[in-house]
C-alpha cells in the first residue's frame, strides 16, 4: 500500500515537473503535440502545457544571433577581384517555420551563408570597385540586408543586418597600389624639393638686386652731396673773390707758382727781370 | 550493534539510532534552509541587479544587499553598468604599455584606393542593462565586428592625406556615431563612450617614402631658410656700405664748403690790406713769393741777351729766357 503511495506521488511530481515550463526572456518555444507543432510562446514567464508524453516544448534563441562568413572573392563591375569579409546579424522570427524548415541554427547558418554570399555578389557585381570602397557602401549593404531578408524569410529567420567588415585587395593589387602610392609620394618629395630651390633662388636674386640698388641710390646721394659741396664752394669763391677780380688774379697766380715750381723745375732768368733790377744796377 | 551501517566505496559510515528516530524531517528542513538562503546576494557599487521572476524580469536593484526567491524561481544577473569596457581594433596591448600589430586588421583602404594602417580604441558602456542581457549575442564580437565595419566605412570615405593628418578627428566622430547607430539597430543598451583613433600611419612597404615627404618638406624649409639668411646677411652690409658712401660724401662737402670759406677769409684779409696801399702790397706780396720759390728751384741768371757765349756754354737749348711777371 505505502510504496504504491510512493509510485503515485512520484508520477504526479513528473506530471507536473513536465507541465510547467519557464520561458526566459532569451527564449522563445514551440510546442509539439505528439511531434506535431500546436502553438509557439514568445512570452517570457512561466508557461503550462501537458506532460511529458503527450506535448512537447523545443526551445529556441531569442535574441540577435551572430554569423561571420568567411572572407570570399567578390568581382566588382570594373572586373576588379576584391576579397570581401562580412558579417551577419539575424533572428529566429517564426520558430516554427524555423523548426519546419531548417531545424536548428548549424542548418540555418549554412542556409543563411548561401543566401547572403549570392546576394552579395550579384549586388557588388553591378558596382566599381570605388563605389564599394567608398561613396555607397552602406547603401550596398541596405540593398543587399533587404534581398537576403526576403529570401531568408521562408525559413523563418529576419536576417537585420548584412556588414562588410572589410574590403581588400588581393595580394598582386597590393602590391601595384604599394608602388603607385610610393610613385606619388615621390612626385610630392620632388615638388617640395623643387619648390624650395626655387624659392631660395627667388630670395637670392631679390636679395643681390636690392643690394644693387641700395648701392646705387647711395651712389647718387653721395655724389650729390659732393656736388652740393662743390656748388656751395665755388659760391662762396665767386662772391669773395669777385670783390677785386684783378687782386684776385695776382694773388692766385703767385699761389700757383707757389705749387707749379719746385726743386725738379729749372728757371732761366734774365738778369734785366724785374727781379735782379737791383741786382746789376749796383755793379 | 546500534545505528545503521552505509558502506560507500571502502568507507563505512554509521548512523546513530537517535538521527534515525529523527526521521528525515530535520534534513528537509536544512536542506531547505540552505535553499532559501542562495537567495542572498549583492549588487556591487557599479552593476544594478536584474532579476527574473520565472524567466522575466520584474525588477531592477541598485547597489547593496539583497534577496531573491532562489533558483528556479527568481534568478538574478548583475552587469556592471558603471564599467567602461574597451575594445583594440588593430593592435592588442601584451602587458605593460606593450603591444602587437595586427595588420590584418589594421590594413585597410582609403577613398582614394590607398592603403593605411590605422589602429582604434573603443570604449563603450551599458547604457540600458535589459536589453543588453537580453536582446544579444556575443557582445565584445558584436563591438568589435560592428567598429571594425565602421571604421573601414568611414576610411574608405576619406582620402588618404585626409586620414594621416587633419582628418583623424573627424574620422573619430564620424566613427562613434556610425558605430552607435549600428548599435542601436541591433539594440544592444550600448552606449559608445569614445572611438579613438591611435597609430595613423602609412602600411610598412611604403613608410619610406611617406618620410621621404616629410624630409622634403624639410629640406624646402631649409633652403629657403639659407636664402633668407643669405639675405640678412648681404641686405645689412649693403645698408651699411651706402651709409659709409654717404656720410663720406656729406663729409666731403662740409670740408669743401669750410676750406672754401677758410681761402676767402684769407684772400678777404689780405685784399683788406692791400686796399689800404695797392702798390706795396702788391709788391710785398710778389717778393715774398718769390723768396718762396726761388730757393727750392734751379736757376740760371743771363745778364742781358747780348752775351751769347753764355748761353752757348750753359747748353740751354732753344730755351732763351724764362720770364717772371
Amino acid at each position: 500500500m505505502k510504496k504504491v503511495l510512493i509510485g503515485f506521488i512520484i508520477i504526479i511530481v513528473i506530471g507536473i515537473w513536465t507541465t510547467v515550463f519557464t520561458v526566459n526572456m532569451t527564449e522563445q518555444v514551440v510546442i509539439l503535440q505528439f511531434g506535431k507543432p500546436v502553438r509557439t510562446v514568445l512570452d517570457p514567464g512561466l508557461h503550462f502545457k501537458l506532460p511529458v508524453p503527450f506535448q512537447n516544448a523545443i526551445f529556441f534563441d531569442k535574441r540577435l544571433l551572430e554569423y561571420d562568413v568567411p572572407p570570399e572573392e567578390v568581382l566588382s563591375k570594373d572586373k576588379k577581384t576584391l576579397i570581401v569579409d562580412n558579417y551577419v546579424r539575424w533572428r529566429i522570427y517564426d520558430p516554427l517555420l524555423f523548426l519546419q524548415t531548417v531545424q536548428a541554427i548549424p542548418t540555418a547558418t549554412t542556409r543563411l551563408d548561401d543566401i547572403v554570399y549570392s546576394q552579395l555578389r550579384q549586388e557588388l557585381g553591378t558596382h566599381d570597385m570605388v563605389e564599394i570602397i567608398s561613396e555607397n557602401r552602406g547603401l550596398i549593404m541596405e540593398k543587399v540586408t533587404k534581398k537576403s531578408q526576403e529570401a531568408t524569410r521562408p525559413y523563418g529567420i529576419e536576417v537585420v543586418d548584412v556588414r562588410i567588415k572589410r574590403v581588400d585587395l588581393p595580394r598582386e593589387n597590393e602590391e601595384s597600389i604599394y608602388a603607385r602610392m610610393k610613385a606619388e609620394r615621390n612626385r610630392q618629395a620632388n615638388k617640395f624639393r623643387s619648390e624650395g630651390a626655387e624659392e631660395a633662388q627667388k630670395i637670392r636674386a631679390s636679395t643681390d638686386k636690392d643690394k644693387t640698388i641700395i648701392l646705387a641710390n647711395a651712389y647718387k646721394e653721395s655724389e650729390e652731396r659732393r656736388g652740393e659741396g662743390e656748388a656751395e664752394a665755388l659760391e662762396i669763391y665767386a662772391k669773395a673773390f669777385s670783390a677785386d677780380p684783378d687782386f684776385y688774379e695776382f694773388v692766385r697766380t703767385l699761389e700757383t707758382y707757389k705749387k707749379v715750381l719746385n726743386e725738379k723745375t729749372t728757371l732761366v732768368l734774365p738778369s734785366n727781370s724785374k727781379l735782379f733790377e737791383l741786382l746789376l744796377k749796383g755793379d | 550493534m546500534a545505528g545503521k551501517r552505509i558502506i560507500i566505496g571502502d568507507q563505512e559510515i554509521r548512523i546513530p539510532d537517535k538521527l534515525i528516530k529523527l526521521g528525515v524531517m530535520p534534513i528537509v528542513g536544512i536542506v531547505l534552509v540552505v535553499w532559501l538562503l542562495t537567495g542572498v546576494y549583492s549588487v556591487g557599487p557599479d552593476e544594478v541587479g536584474v532579476v527574473q521572476t520565472f524567466g522575466k524580469v520584474s525588477r531592477v536593484v541598485q547597489p547593496g544587499l539583497s534577496y531573491h526567491f532562489p533558483y528556479p524561481i527568481e534568478v538574478v544577473d548583475t552587469p556592471k553598468v558603471t564599467e567602461v569596457k574597451r575594445i583594440e581594433i588593430g593592435f592588442r596591448s601584451v602587458g605593460k604599455g606593450q603591444f602587437r600589430t595586427i595588420a590584418k586588421e589594421s590594413n585597410m583602404l582609403t577613398g582614394d584606393e590607398n592603403i593605411v594602417d590605422a589602429e582604434l580604441i573603443v570604449q563603450y558602456k551599458i547604457k540600458d542593462p535589459e536589453a543588453y542581457l537580453f536582446n544579444f549575442v556575443a557582445p565584445i564580437l558584436t563591438v568589435r565586428e560592428a567598429a571594425e565595419a565602421s571604421l573601414r566605412t568611414v576610411v574608405g570615405r576619406h582620402g588618404i592625406d585626409e586620414v594621416l593628418t587633419s582628418g583623424k578627428f573627424v574620422i573619430q566622430e564620424e566613427t562613434k556615431e556610425l558605430l552607435q547607430s549600428i548599435l542601436d539597430k541591433y539594440n544592444t543598451g550600448i552606449l559608445v563612450v569614445a572611438a579613438q583613433l591611435q597609430d595613423v600611419s602609412p602600411p610598412k612597404p611604403v613608410i619610406g617614402a611617406f618620410k621621404d615627404v616629410a624630409s622634403a618638406k624639410e629640406d624646402k624649409n631649409r633652403m629657403i631658410n639659407q636664402a633668407e639668411g643669405y639675405r640678412n646677411d648681404i641686405i645689412p652690409k649693403a645698408r651699411g656700405e651706402a651709409q659709409a658712401m654717404i656720410r663720406e660724401a656729406e663729409g666731403f662737402r662740409e670740408a669743401r664748403v669750410m676750406r672754401a670759406e677758410g681761402d676767402v677769409a684769407n684772400f678777404r684779409a689780405v685784399l683788406k690790406e692791400y686796399r689800404k696801399s695797392k702798390a706795396v702790397t702788391r709788391t710785398r706780396l710778389y717778393l715774398e713769393a718769390m723768396e718762396n720759390i726761388l730757393p727750392n728751384v734751379q736757376k740760371y741768371i743771363i745778364p742781358d741777351g747780348k752775351n751769347g757765349n753764355l748761353l752757348n756754354l750753359l747748353n740751354l737749348g732753344s730755351t732763351e729766357k724764362g720770364s717772371i711777371k
